[in-house]
């Protein structure tokens, strides 16, 4: 009966954020956080409930920028219209990437996943007649100087993403993608359809994350290979931000998108500490998933209990 | 407690500053550059060459009677983070202008950002071409364009080489790839054939594939555009393939640096490059900042530190012509900037479709007993170059 409020209420307060005068510095750093808690949500859906281990997220999220990019550059359309598009592209993009790629399990899934973001940057790179190479491309005028538009955008797409892995999670398909996560073979023998579950799982992730690359080209007005096919500035910082935030929870990904953006910015704003701020940010990391190995909203409980809530 | 902690330190700070005096109010500017990842090296040069500069011009009296105080932020060569340093500058800051940045990517970034928010913005070592062309009022350019970096190699190749053939290697990013394509344009001038063209991967540490197909191709030019791990690891493979060109050259960038030379050891010897600057040019301060920046960090430094210590004093003239300390005033003054510079004739220029763009003379290095030597163009050189190069096996 509480429960459906929570969600309510932190929509509310991010929604009237906008107008408590945040500077417009605050306001971008807002909007990767969203972005990113995006790419989190979705990325936790195969990740944390199905139980596959994608390193290769940039792939879905460079395709989907891409799209609205070329649309932009070969068509002179407007990139908005690369986030429907996208998600179209995208979905097929990944349901034949899934063909091959879901017939693997474990440690070679993940590594096909990592090949296949990899493959689409060295593509991208070098196919200059159709994506312009590494020369990327630059959006000469980006739609509106104010950030509240970009931002609402973005929270539209974040409380989307919110609603739809709450309600697949909730269905009968989120308990075929636990049984697969726990046990392959014996869901298998339960008559559960494993790879048609896990081609859903992953097509539906590939399609919110191709999203946020669409938003990700109009917001920043630049792209080239190397920024959105980025396996360690996306596919690895998805894994991070869903870690630490906590694997398979709801929360998980906004609390962890909240610290790999903001921690990480706060950090490398203090005076003095320079280039080691990296380092600081790294061990601060480190001792999160240490301690914390179901990350922060996994072992709430677990802090609450340190801070000494439970010594009443 | 945080909030008031913090609180307590800024009414401090504050107090403080009141305490001594209006007048000498600071003119705060930060800077964002890459400090850590790949291009730190770069980063790191132009930090020490801002703070020469900020030292020199506080020295004499500061800006309208106002030290600078530098400060620098690390945008890892991100373009969201460059973004969001420079949206935190303009907005939180209430800087009025920007400077600094390096890679063409963060550049591009901040560029859009600046020309929006109607703040200047100095560019002073990025390379690619389309930054200046696309109308930005706000956006100024001290390093030629890309375009423009080979200018004084090829004058050399025209007059002195005459090569008939050309292979051209070039790391992928728009810096590698738009020097690769202006280089192929050049070539076409010059009547020489381009053998081999290949892109490799940067941090690549096997570039033996693509140098067996050039030893195959046997170009009397081998011309590379890397930065710096990659040009020395070029190089000390060039020599363990006993790959004979008679010219290797390099396009600026890692084949500038010193470290090039300290990595590549006597792989180096004779490998020429283009440069934007030179620590033996005859421009008035060029050389006492050189000698000063070699006294206190051992090297001397390449074109960028020289354009970043330059750019320094570009901004201080055009604060202190400013009518204010607001952007629009202090664009116009950058905009009427005629400055001789350690780096040179600095002022900005609307041509080739380029706009508020800065046009120099380009030079040629040839490394000489492991020490950057200038050897083109022939006025500025305290060299004569040495061509064609030894074939390795009769080298000692």
């Amino acid at each position: 009966m509480k429960k459906p409020l929570i969600p309510l209420a932190v929509l509310a307060v991010l929604a009237v954020l906008p107008f408590s005068g945040l500077s417009t510095y605050m306001m971008h750093i807002l909007i990767l956080v969203l972005m990113w808690t995006t790419i989190g949500m979705s990325w936790n859906l195969l990740g944390g409930y199905c139980g596959q281990v994608s390193f290769g997220h940039a792939a879905y999220f460079g395709v989907g920028a891409y799209t609205a990019g070329l649309l932009y550059f070969k068509l002179q359309a407007s990139a908005w219209w690369g986030i429907p598009l996208s998600v179209a592209v995208v979905s097929v993009f990944a349901f034949v990437l899934g063909y091959i790629v879901l017939k693997l399990r474990g440690p070679f899934f993940a590594l096909a996943t990592l090949a296949s973001g990899e493959v689409l940057r060295i593509t991208t790179e070098n196919w200059n007649g159709f994506t312009n190479g590494t020369l990327g491309i630059l959006i000469q005028e980006r739609t509106w100087v104010a950030k509240t538009q970009y931002y609402y955008i973005i929270l539209a797409i974040t409380a989307f993403t919110f609603l739809l892995v709450r309600r697949l999670v909730a269905s009968k398909w989120g308990y075929y993608f636990v049984a697969v996560r726990e046990d392959q073979d014996a869901a298998e023998s339960l008559g559960i359809d494993t790879t048609k579950y896990k081609t859903i799982a992953l097509v539906v992730s590939a399609a919110l994350t191709g999203i946020c690359g669409a938003f990700y080209t109009n917001y920043m007005g630049f792209i080239d290979p190397h920024i959105v096919f980025a396996l360690h500035d996306i596919s690895i910082i998805t894994i991070m931000i869903v870690m630490v935030g906590g694997v398979a929870t709801q929360w998980g990904p906004l609390v962890g998108a909240g610290i790999m953006v903001l921690l990480a910015e706060w950090i490398r704003s203090i005076p003095g500490l320079g280039a080691s701020h990296q380092a600081f940010f790294g061990v601060l990391l480190v001792l999160i998933i240490l301690f914390l190995p179901n990350g922060i909203v996994g072992d709430f409980r677990k802090i609450t209990r340190l801070f000494g809530r439970a010594r009443a | 407690m945080k909030r008031s902690a913090s609180g307590l330190m800024a009414a401090s700070a504050f107090l403080l500053a009141t305490a001594f005096g209006h007048a000498a109010e600071p003119f705060n500017l930060a800077i964002p550059l890459p400090l850590t990842g790949g291009q730190a090296k770069f980063g790191e040069m132009m930090k020490r060459s801002y703070e020469m500069a900020a030292e020199e011009i506080n020295a004499k009296g500061g800006v309208k009677g106002r030290k600078i105080v530098l400060s620098f932020e690390d945008s890892q060569a991100k373009p969201d983070s460059a973004r969001a340093i420079v949206e935190k500058l303009i907005d939180v800051k209430k800087q009025p202008l920007i400077v600094g940045e390096y890679t063409s990517a963060c550049a591009k970034a901040v560029a859009a950002v600046a020309n929006e928010r109607k703040t200047p913005y100095l560019i002073v070592a990025s390379a690619d071409d389309s930054i200046t062309q696309q109308n930005y009022k706000y956006v100024f350019r001290q390093n030629v364009p890309n375009a423009y970096y080979a200018q004084g190699l090829v004058s050399f190749l025209r007059e002195k080489v005459q090569p008939k053939t050309m292979a051209i290697l070039y790391e992928s990013s728009d810096f590698g790839t738009s020097g690769a394509a202006d280089m192929e344009k050049w070539a076409g001038k010059l009547g020489c054939k381009v053998l081999v063209k290949e892109k490799y991967e940067k941090g690549a540490v096997d570039f033996k594939p693509i140098l067996s197909k050039v030893k195959q191709a046997a170009p009397d030019v081998l011309f590379m555009v890397s930065y710096v791990m990659d040009a020395s690891l070029l190089m000390k493979q060039i020599k363990e393939l006993r790959l004979d060109a008679k010219l290797y050259a390099g396009g600026a960038a890692g084949f500038a640096l010193p470290e090039f030379v300290d990595n590549a050891k006597d792989a180096a010897e004779y490998v020429m490059t283009a440069t934007l600057w030179t620590p033996q040019v005859k421009y008035k301060g060029a050389k006492e900042y050189a000698d000063k920046y070699k006294a206190k960090y051992g090297d001397f430094p390449s074109y960028h530190g020289a354009s970043a210590y330059s750019a320094l004093h570009v901004v201080h003239d055009a604060l202190s012509r400013a009518k204010s300390m607001k952007s629009e005033d202090i664009t116009e003054a950058l905009k009427k900037t005629k400055l001789q510079t350690a780096y040179g004739p600095v002022a900005f220029e609307d041509k080739d479709g380029y706009q508020n763009q800065c046009f120099s003379e380009t030079f040629v290095l040839q490394v000489q007993a492991g020490e950057h030597e200038t050897v083109w163009p022939y006025a500025y050189a305290n060299k004569k170059f040495i061509y064609p190069f030894p074939r390795w096996r009769d080298r000692k």
